[in-house]
């Protein structure tokens, strides 16, 4: 052996393993040339070093170099090679893996929120702006607080106002109970239990006993308001009712102040909006008035203040209620009251 | 109430269209709820006269006659089926091309074999009376060929007159209320009596028992009356507002309720006894036969107008037919009187006979009305029935009451309403309603509220307002301020927003409901809201017996299926599983929040509950991917979560007795909050007995029952962070066998007691049964993760292995898996 035929060893090794790895087609191939020129064992170039010995010593760190130099040159071809066939493997994987791009996507549950809870949250959320809490009151409801406390007597009249059902619980102390005809109970029972300032919010569930049509149900959801301080007015009211309507129905939406009756207000009050479908023009929806009347409200009366144990000579405030199923039913185009409680999921699914 | 647009001009000028009369009427507080126009849907319907009426050649029961149409002389020929016509009579002609109500047509037809040029009209044909048998006979004097709708189209105005204004429901009132809005004066109606003879007194004495149930009574007696019909425009202005026309002298009172609001009654005066009345209260064991043929026992709070032989009339409520005005009466007692009003509203509640009379009574009458209204009765007869009006009245208290006086602050008005009103403004406006004012004296105390009167300050410059009588709604002060505004228009006050003290902060109630809502509604579910009112069947399926008696029933249901306060929210979920699966839907996951009701000792209890029912696909199926149905593990899972979203924490799964025929019998557990130490409520699956009573198609029901007030109790009210810990974590898988009848929930409990404090979580993920284990065997692998401030060694980690495997071996009988 001497210097010169190593050199030409390693000549001819280097044109075949450059050779070998171009033309290797994928990493396998890549891997089997690799072993065969650099592999600790059976590797062509680790021969060459290993047959070092066997030269002049004043050779060997010439051929070490060389061989050093073509093992770098050699690891770079095959790092290039790698890469290179690497991305032709991926390229392959993603080519086989194309979808069609119209393909839908796996469905989630659609999942829906009553139309009368989330109306009844809206209008709290709105009042709430103007600081009124929240307050529950129960469904079964002592006659006292449903009427009598209300400045509602028995076989007054206006009782007509509130077709009742009566449960068949025993009165007790001559109080006989009834399911709540309207949120207004609330209204006691929120100043028996607080003082003013008071700003309350009463939602609920109320009865009435009437037969179903496409207005009228004998379940419902009311919302009542009250509010009771020393200088609440009546253009309070007014004020508060129109942040409310337009809040619900738009900001430009008219709104009108008129006369009303209830027992537990005086002044009483009927609030009504332009009409949602015509925009006050008059049609069939308005009963061709341009008007629809969405709730009801007042001063609360001086008894009814006295009833709350609150003195109505330094006090004095407004209550409201409404119908949550009519505001509802104006706000999504809804034209039956019984939707509501039919829950079908084609109705549901649409809020 | 009705009001014919026509009889309200009678007492006042109104220069508005009828819609502006509607929107002003409305604006008063007497809201206008619809307008009919009569006549608008007639067209060529003229006035005739009938020249002819012979016999139809070919039909026995049809007539052949010409009638005249026009002053030009121009006549047709007109079958017709009716017999109460004849020659010279004035009729509605529809002209050939007419239209009728209803859109219907009139053509010239051939009527067996006869042509008929038109059609001669009934009164039910053109809406105006309720008669479709007879043709509409029109006053001999109506001019032939004009149109009918010339001489009787009017407007008629549906109005919602409220409880308290009694003194509205009637034509004058409402004429009182546009003649007080609009500034023109009223013109009530003149009332002359053309007395003759005798007195009333000769032929008539009144006894009144107890003026408190009787205030007045005014009788008139009238003789020589011929009974038959009302004039026709008479009859068309009852017809018009609601009221069926029957005979000259009982339209008289009917005529007179509407336009005054007083009702009247007419008796037969050969009825009465000695023509001597009695108002009193009926005795045990009388008995009447009203007009409508009913004979009735009569309680002995019913107040009654009677003679010596018994019972004439429920007062106020309904005659007797023996007194009843019929063919052949020729005298009639003429009876205005005021009754009480809550006993009229007793009595006509008491036999279910609420009319147009007694719904006016229980509002309240003016004292004055009734001498008005008995002579205006009496103008009526004598005009429409002939007859002799026996001069006077009798009256049991000819004296009318004082006017009401009440004081008030002129400065209320701003204090109410938020607007300054001068106080001669007040004044003028009060006037304008026939209220007069003055100057209260020292010392007068002001009506705030029934039994609150409060003494007057000089500074107050209270005022004394004089109420007419018909007012009785008018008493506090808050009324006169609501009559200034009322006047003055409510469109007047201005809008402002609150500028008074604040409340203090108050959690709302609402809080966690409103995030389950969104929860649920996030993963998938449809919220529901159902009927609190169910049939005693829903709750009999739930093995909960009619007669319960923690049921609380409705004593007068309306509707068969709605009769009892729910006690659970089941049968109401499960209808709408049941409706929607009906429509197609095999996927229904929905949620409920609402109340729930029971009886107990101490009164009713209502509970507010979260009800879940899933039935049918959960897991939704797609192109890839198959449908999974629901099952118990799907409940539970929903309310773990919901528990921990909520910040409640782990939920602990309790074996529990099932609810016999409601809960699937091995399908159900407890949920316990372990944070909180408190039960929320149940998960599984229901009997499918009770699925299939209540129509439910799907296999399985899965439910979550939760009570609110426990989710309440057991949600923080903030979350407490944990730090996460610097250290790495270890996971070890742990396979043990066990007893297939040793609940999962106890191994897990054994483990995170014996794995202590190092333990952060640990998961059941896999069951298995089966071969290599023994029959009753189960394996149940568990994934631990363990965690300590410092990273753990191995020799750590194997020890708490080791005690956990040692305590599931010593506690559960478990051994390893190999």
């Amino acid at each position: 052996m001497d210097l010169a035929s190593v050199r030409d060893d390693l000549a001819a090794l280097r044109e075949q393993a450059l050779a070998a790895i171009a033309a290797a087609v994928d990493l396998n191939g890549l891997e089997a040339v690799e072993l065969s020129v650099l592999g600790r064992k059976q590797g062509q170039l680790t021969a060459v070093l290993r047959g070092i010995g066997a030269l002049p010593a004043a050779d060997r760190p010439t051929v070490g170099a060389l061989a050093n130099e073509l093992r770098l040159e050699l690891e770079a071809a095959l790092a290039a090679r790698r890469e290179r066939l690497s991305g032709i493997a991926l390229d392959v994987r993603l080519a086989a893996e194309r979808l069609d791009a119209s393909l839908p996507g796996r469905p989630l549950r659609r999942g829906s929120l009553h139309p009368i809870a989330e109306t009844a949250r809206e209008i709290a959320r709105v009042f709430g702006q103007f600081g009124f809490v929240v307050y529950e009151g129960p469904e079964v409801e002592t006659d006292r607080l449903n009427f009598e406390a209300l400045n509602i007597p028995a076989d007054h009249p206006a009782r007509d106002l509130w077709d009742t059902f009566y449960v068949d619980v025993p009165a007790t102390a001559g109080d006989r109970l009834v399911l709540r005809t309207h949120t207004s109970p609330g209204q006691i029972r929120v100043m028996e239990q607080t003082r003013p300032p008071i700003r309350a919010l009463l939602p609920g569930r109320c009865y009435r006993h009437e037969a179903v049509d496409a207005s009228h149900g004998f379940e419902f959801f009311q919302v009542e308001g009250l509010m009771v301080d020393e200088g609440t007015t009546l253009a309070d009211l007014r004020g508060l009712l129109d942040e409310f309507a337009h809040a619900m129905f738009g900001a430009g939406r008219a709104t009108r102040f008129r006369p009303g009756y209830y027992p537990f207000t005086e002044p009483s009050v009927a609030f009504d909006i332009g009409c949602v479908v015509c925009d006050g023009v008059g049609c069939p929806a308005c009963g061709r008035s341009g008007w629809m009347t969405i709730l009801g409200a007042g001063m609360v009366h001086p008894v009814v203040l006295r009833n709350g144990g609150i003195d109505p000579e330094r006090f004095q405030g407004f209550a409201f209620g409404m119908g949550v199923d009519r505001i509802a039913m104006l706000r999504h185009g809804i034209h039956d009251l019984r939707s509501f409680l039919e829950n079908d999921l084609r109705f549901l699914e649409q809020f | 109430m009705f009001v014919p647009l026509s009889w309200l001009r009678e007492f006042v000028d109104v220069d508005l269209t009828p819609d502006q009369l509607a929107a002003r009427l409305t604006l008063l507080g007497m809201e206008v709820r619809g307008l009919t126009r009569r006549g608008e849907d007639w067209r060529d319907v003229v006035v005739g006269e009938l020249l002819e009426v012979g016999p139809h050649p070919s039909a026995d029961r049809l007539s052949l006659t010409r009638v005249r149409v026009d002053d030009a002389g121009t006549t047709l020929s007109i079958v017709c089926g009716a017999t109460n016509i004849a020659v010279g009579q004035r009729v509605p002609v529809a002209l050939p091309g007419a239209v009728l109500p209803g859109d219907r047509s009139i053509e010239r037809t051939t009527k067996m074999g006869v042509v008929s040029e038109g059609m001669l009209c009934s009164g039910d044909e053109l809406g105006l009376t309720s008669d479709a048998d007879g043709i509409l006979i029109l006053p001999a004097g109506s001019a032939v060929g004009r149109p009918l709708v010339a001489l009787y189209g009017d407007t008629v105005l549906d109005v919602d007159v409220k409880p308290n204004r009694g003194d509205a429901l009637s034509i004058l009132g409402l004429a009182r209320e546009i003649a007080a809005a609009t500034g023109t004066p009223l013109r009530p109606p003149a009332i002359s009596v053309p007395e003759s003879g005798d007195t009333t007194a000769e032929h008539l004495s009144i006894r009144v028992e107890d003026a408190a149930l009787c205030s007045r009574f005014v009788g008139r007696w009238i003789d020589g009356v011929t009974i038959g019909p009302s004039p026709l425009d008479v009859q068309l202005r009852l017809s018009a507002a609601g009221q069926r026309p029957v005979s000259n002298v009982v339209d008289a009172s009917n005529y007179v309720m509407l336009e005054l609001g007083k009702p009247v009654h007419t008796f037969d005066g050969a009825a009465v006894s000695g023509g001597a009345i009695d108002v009193r209260l009926a005795r045990s064991g009388e008995r009447l036969e009203t007009l409508d043929h009913v004979l009735r026992e009569l309680t002995p709070e019913t107040l009654l107008i009677a003679d010596d032989r018994g019972p004439l009339a429920l007062a106020g409520v309904m005659g007797g037919a023996s007194s009843e005005v019929g063919e052949g009466t020729t005298t009639v007692v003429v009876e205005s009187a005021i009754f009480d009003p809550l006993s009229i509203r007793r009595t006509a509640t008491r036999y279910a006979l609420r009319s147009e009379a007694s719904l006016r009574f229980e509002k309240g009458l003016d004292h004055a009305v009734a001498l008005t209204a008995a002579d205006r009765t009496a103008q009526l007869v004598a005009a429409w029935a002939g007859g002799r009006v026996a001069r006077g009245v009798v009256d049991s208290a000819p004296t009318d009451p004082p006017a009401r006086r009440v004081i008030f602050r002129p400065a209320s008005v701003d204090r109410l309403l938020g607007l300054p009103i001068p106080v001669d403004e007040q004044r003028a406006l009060l006037a304008r309603v026939g209220v007069a004012t003055e100057a209260a004296a020292d010392g007068a105390t002001v009506p705030v509220a029934d039994g609150l009167d409060v003494p007057t300050r000089p500074a107050d410059g209270a005022l004394v307002a004089v109420v007419p009588g018909h007012r009785r709604d008018i008493t506090i002060e808050a009324d006169i301020v609501e009559e200034i505004a009322r006047i003055r228009g409510y469109e007047t006050i201005p809008a402002a927003l609150p500028s008074t003290g604040m409340p203090g902060y108050r959690p709302d109630p609402r809080r966690a409901v409103d995030a389950m809502r969104d929860l649920l509604a996030g993963q998938g579910l449809a919220e529901v809201v159902t009927h609190g009112l169910v049939a005693g069947d829903d709750h009999e399926r739930l093995g909960i017996a009619a007669d319960d008696p923690a049921t609380i029933r409705i004593t007068n249901p309306v509707a068969r299926d709605h009769v009892q306060l729910r006690r659970s929210l089941l049968p109401g979920l499960l209808r709408v599983v049941a409706d929607n699966e009906h429509q197609r839907r095999a996927d229904v996951a929905i949620f409920e929040v609402g109340s729930v009701h029971r009886m107990t000792d101490d009164g009713p209890v209502e509970t507010g509950v979260l009800g879940i029912v899933l039935a049918g696909d959960w897991l939704p199926g797609a192109w890839d991917q198959v449908a999974r149905p629901a099952e118990m593990a799907d409940a539970v899972g929903i309310a773990a979560w919901l528990a921990d979203r909520l910040g409640i924490g782990r939920l602990e799964r309790l074996a529990t007795e099932p609810w016999p025929s409601v809960e699937h019998p091995g399908r159900v557990a407890a949920l316990r909050a372990v944070a909180a130490d408190i039960v929320l409520g149940r998960a599984g699956e229901l009997d499918p007995r009770l699925t299939a009573m209540a129509d439910v198609r799907a296999e399985r029901v899965a439910f979550v029952m939760l009570e609110l007030e426990a989710i309440a109790a057991a949600m923080p009210a903030a979350r407490m962070v944990t730090p996460i810990p610097r250290s790495q974590a270890v996971e070890r898988d742990l396979a043990v066998v066990v007893d297939e009848r040793r609940s999962a929930g106890e191994v897990e409990t054994v483990i995170r007691e014996a794995a202590g404090a190092m333990l952060a979580d640990v998961v059941l993920f896999d069951r298995y049964r089966g071969a290599p284990l023994g029959a009753d065997e189960i394996s149940l692998a568990y994934r631990l993760r363990l965690q300590a401030d410092a990273n753990l060694t191995e020799d750590s980690v194997d020890t708490v292995l080791a005690e956990v495997v040692a305590a599931l071996v010593a506690r559960c009988g478990a051994r390893l898996r190999a």
